[in-house]
């Protein structure tokens, strides 16, 4: 899309690039709140990804930017503009819906000329738009067919090509490749990413309880629980450095241990005491106060077996071949330990002691989270 | 399944048909065996003829066919656009608005007709309105009494309605008029077909209410069915009843073609 | 998955049309007003306004102390409720024997009950004329039978002939709820329940019944209500002895002129459905019909 091509038209979106802001949103229906003072702006041309399990919030969050749910305190901003009264269809925003929604009595161009219709553009211009925007998804095949003739991925293309021919410059995706099947999925993930790319201006709000769609699709990850926003940053740094639990097991996989904190060495390490075992990890920012109670995060594969630094001893409760790798559960001091480590020609048997390890700056240390094992969502990162 | 064995099965089955067959099918045969004959006394009728047909379409009959034609369209038009436009307003409104008028225009099922029919026939039989006499009161008094089916079926189909539908309509930019237009009446349209065949039928066949007002000069089919069978012509009563079954059975069929014309489209 | 999954009242309320939902509700209200409320409270004035003119309560008074009122109102409710008592009965046997003893054509007899639904009442008591009437097919039977002059069948100008045809008629109504009904049972509970060794009649009154239950009741009401309401089948009857209420609102009205009259009796009729299809309406909420 140039935007060369966008003749002016009179009632047509706002296409100057526009980002998000949250200030302060709550949504409650009745008493019971399901988004509770959402903090979160969304740069103009960023894909930000809002990451949750169910009842987390994070489709209100996309409804209250749409127009259907009515906060009630906050404000929401397009751009510079102040949303928050607006009715849905003064917005100018691209959506697209879970079960994509489309008009099931319209042919796929009329489905995709639906907006531009809707604001009176010309003629001419709306052919060309629903040209230029099947041809973008690669629907422009189909443009005579009627929704129920087409698969689940079709639609999917018809839903966002008729996001697009508006030519928004805020998209909302929500949970857009739930429908599909896993193999239809991972093409749909990488168009997504082609999208983002060749739309440079366009804002998108991607609301997934998928990790994986977040960890490849978002520039920007916000990670949403209990109708609170928990964290937010790039993929890299809420994979690498999780400032919580939460975010640590439901972005990827990870082993949360309770330990206790020590004294910090001349090297920037920190001593952790996990029961009996001295460890010693890189304390990131956070001052240590030694004797407090923290959790220590490490992932699976960054867990190795044999003897190191930060030697861990235990016996192995289950093994699970994954082809590549094995997966081993240890037991260590009543824990559970996953480790992912390359395919062992010989694996330890059951109720065999092994030792395993970790590097001082593999680990991170969070804040103490009680029960921090109990994490829906966070395996299936192998 | 419940009974498994083939014995019981055959038993349950011929129980069914022995009650099913006299009760349901056995009526509707009879009436138009005796639209066909002369003379019933004994088992079967006899003397077939065809002469009933010939006076049900002519004269007063054809007459009658065409007053309830008339009556039935205007009716179920009339009902199917207040109760459409009541249903809409109701699933837009809030709680207890919607409470209000779900009550208010399901009232006239409730009410018996022959009360409709005189409530219609004390408030219009003087000024400022002054029905009483003409064809209007009739259509009037049956709108009153089918608005309620159809203010019930289009309710239903609204509450079926994806609200992701309109939401994605308004979420392009089309305003609630537009979107009403567009996107929401042509996913109503097979309920609305479907409610406005209800609306015919109970127009064609209504009884109660016209009795009490109907004027000299624009009699329904079943008042015509009505004062034949009470002046002793059953027969001719039987021809015309035949004629007002097929005639709301065709209309239902042309309906319900439309209907699968519009859910396969 | 979203939390918001499917809220239409809450959806629709920011959603579309409905900014101003009231205003909207107004010109259908304002015309159902005209057309039906307000003709219902003249009925109202009227029977409080006899022929000597004034208002009071004179028509009640007399209405009350007169026989035939009493008569009409016995013989409605009677009626009413043994046709109920018909329909239910009948109503739920032919639907289970539909919905769980299937047979080829069952389909078929779903479609001819909705067109059955189409036809006027009357009909059926036309209908009846030439099946029980004095030289009608089942008397026709008898005296070819037995050589007699006469046959047995003498009931149709009885409230029996009204209860008759008032079962046919208003049967499918009852059976269409309970095949929606039937139709959302787990059909995996009757296998299990048969497999524990339960006997046919044991499942229906255990598994079945509790779960029809509602759609029963709520079909029940609306017969009953319809029962008290209906007007066709009794004029068609003809019978002098058979006079129910609406049949009383027509005679005053239409044969004697007497308006109050026909006001007050129509009074009386209104609040009984209406009292009995306000129930209806909580008892199908209930069973979510």
């Amino acid at each position: 899309m140039t935007a060369a091509m966008s003749v002016a038209a009179p009632a047509a979106v706002d296409t100057r690039p526009a980002g998000i802001r949250f200030d302060q949103v709550s949504v409650a229906y009745g008493k019971h709140t399901v988004l509770d003072g959402l903090d979160l702006t969304v740069e103009p041309g960023e894909l930000m990804a809002l990451l949750g399990p169910s009842g987390s919030g994070k489709t209100t969050a996309l409804r209250a930017v749409a127009g259907f749910v009515r906060p009630v305190s906050g404000r929401v901003f397009l751009g510079d503009r102040d949303v928050t009264a607006l009715p849905p269809h003064r917005r100018g925003i691209g959506m697209v819906v879970q079960g994509y929604a489309l008009f099931p009595h319209m042919r796929v161009a009329d489905n995709v000329a639906f907006g531009l219709k809707a604001r009176k553009s010309p003629r001419r211009e709306i052919a060309e738009r629903v040209a230029e925007a099947l041809e973008m998804t690669g629907m422009a095949a189909y443009a005579r067919r009627y929704p129920r003739e087409l698969s689940g991925g079709q639609q999917q293309r018809v839903a966002i090509a008729r996001a697009l021919a508006i030519r928004p410059s805020v998209l909302l995706l929500d949970e857009p490749l739930s429908a599909l099947d896993a193999r239809l999925r991972s093409g749909m993930l990488a168009e997504l990413a082609r999208l983002h790319r060749e739309l440079p201006d366009v804002s998108i709000l991607y609301v997934t309880h998928d990790q994986i769609e977040a960890l490849t699709l978002a520039d920007r990850i916000a990670v949403m629980d209990h109708a609170r926003l928990q964290d937010c940053g790039t993929p890299q740094e809420l994979y690498r450095r999780p400032r919580t639990a939460f975010t640590a097991s439901f972005v990827g996989n990870a082993n949360l241990l309770p330990v206790t904190l020590g004294e910090e060495g001349p090297d920037g390490t920190v001593g952790a005491a996990l029961g009996a075992t001295r460890l010693r990890v890189h304390g990131g920012g956070a001052p240590a106060s030694p004797g407090a109670t923290a959790t220590l995060c490490v992932r699976p594969h960054l867990v190795g077996l044999g003897p190191g630094p930060n030697t861990l001893r235990g016996t192995v409760a289950e093994v699970q071949w994954r082809g590549a790798t094995h997966r081993l559960l240890v037991d260590i001091a009543g824990i559970r330990l996953k480790a992912d480590v390359r395919e062992l020609r010989t694996p330890p048997a059951l109720g065999a002691e092994v030792e395993l390890h970790f590097a001082a700056e593999d680990a991170v240390l969070l804040p103490a989270t009680a029960a921090p094992e109990a994490v829906p969502g966070g395996g299936g990162h192998g | 399944m419940l009974v498994h064995s083939r014995a019981a099965r055959w038993g349950v089955w011929t129980v069914f048909l022995l009650l099913f067959l006299p009760l349901f099918a056995l009526p509707l045969l009879v009436i138009v065996a005796a639209s066909l004959s002369r003379s019933w006394s004994g088992v079967l009728p006899s003397g077939p003829t065809g002469g009933h047909y010939t006076s049900a379409v002519h004269g007063d009959a054809l007459t009658a066919l065409t007053t309830s034609l008339i009556t039935a369209v205007a009716a179920s038009l009339l009902a199917l656009a207040a109760g459409t436009w009541a249903a809409l307003a109701a699933s837009g409104a809030g709680r207890r608005t919607r409470r209000v008028l779900d009550a208010l225009f399901m009232l006239p099922v409730a009410v018996p007709s022959v009360v409709v029919g005189l409530a219609v026939l004390v408030a219009f039989s003087k000024p400022p309105m002054l029905l009483n006499g003409t064809p209007s009161i009739v259509i009037v008094a049956h709108t009153v009494l089918v608005t309620a089916f159809a203010y019930q079926s289009v309710s239903a189909a609204l509450a079926r309605l994806d609200p992701a539908y309109e939401q994605a309509a308004a979420g392009l930019g089309a305003r609630p008029g537009y979107v009403l237009w567009r996107v929401t009446l042509p996913l109503l349209l097979p309920s609305l077909t479907a409610a406005a065949g209800l609306c015919f039928a109970l127009s064609m066949g209504e009884l109660s209410a016209t009795m009490m007002l109907y004027p000299p000069d624009w009699l329904p089919l079943p008042v015509r069915i009505f004062s034949a069978t009470d002046r002793g012509s059953l027969f001719t009563g039987s021809a015309v009843a035949v004629v007002l079954m097929g005639t709301t059975l065709l209309v239902l069929l042309a309906v319900s073609r439309i209907r699968t014309r519009a859910t396969f489209r | 998955m979203a939390e918001v999954v499917r809220r239409p009242a809450m959806a629709r309320k920011t959603g579309g049309r409905s900014v101003s939902g009231r205003l909207w509700a107004l010109p259908p209200i304002a015309a159902l007003g005209v057309f039906f409320l307000h003709p219902l409270a003249l009925v109202v004035q009227q029977s409080f306004t006899p022929d000597e003119g004034g208002t009071s309560a004179e028509p009640y008074t007399e209405l009350f102390a007169a026989e035939v009122f009493h008569e009409a109102l016995t013989t409605t409710v009677w009626i009413a409720l043994a046709s109920t008592a018909g329909c239910l009965a009948l109503g739920l046997s032919l639907a289970l024997v539909i919905a769980f003893v299937p047979f080829p054509g069952g389909k078929a007899v779903s479609k001819f009950i909705d067109v059955f639904l189409s036809f006027p009442s009357f009909l059926i008591t036309l209908a009846l004329l030439f099946l029980y009437g004095t030289t009608g097919v089942a008397n026709g039977l008898w005296t070819g039978a037995t050589g007699a002059a006469t046959g047995p069948f003498d009931f149709l100008t009885t409230p029996w002939g009204v209860v008759l045809a008032e079962i046919t008629y208003f049967t499918p109504f009852v059976m269409r709820p309970l095949l929606a009904a039937f139709s959302q049972l787990d059909t995996a509970q009757l296998d299990v329940a048969s497999s524990l060794g339960a006997r046919p009649l044991r499942i229906v009154r255990r598994v079945i019944l509790p779960e029809a239950l509602p759609a029963l009741a709520a079909g029940g009401s609306l017969v009953l209500v319809m029962c008290l309401n209906e007007f066709g089948i009794v004029l068609f009857t003809g019978a002098k002895g058979v006079t129910t209420l609406p049949m009383l609102v027509y005679t005053k009205a239409i044969l004697e002129s007497d308006y109050p009259s026909a006001c007050a009796v129509a009074v009386v009729n209104v609040l009984l459905s209406v009292g009995l299809y306000g129930l209806y309406r909580v008892v199908s909420r209930r069973a979510g019909a």
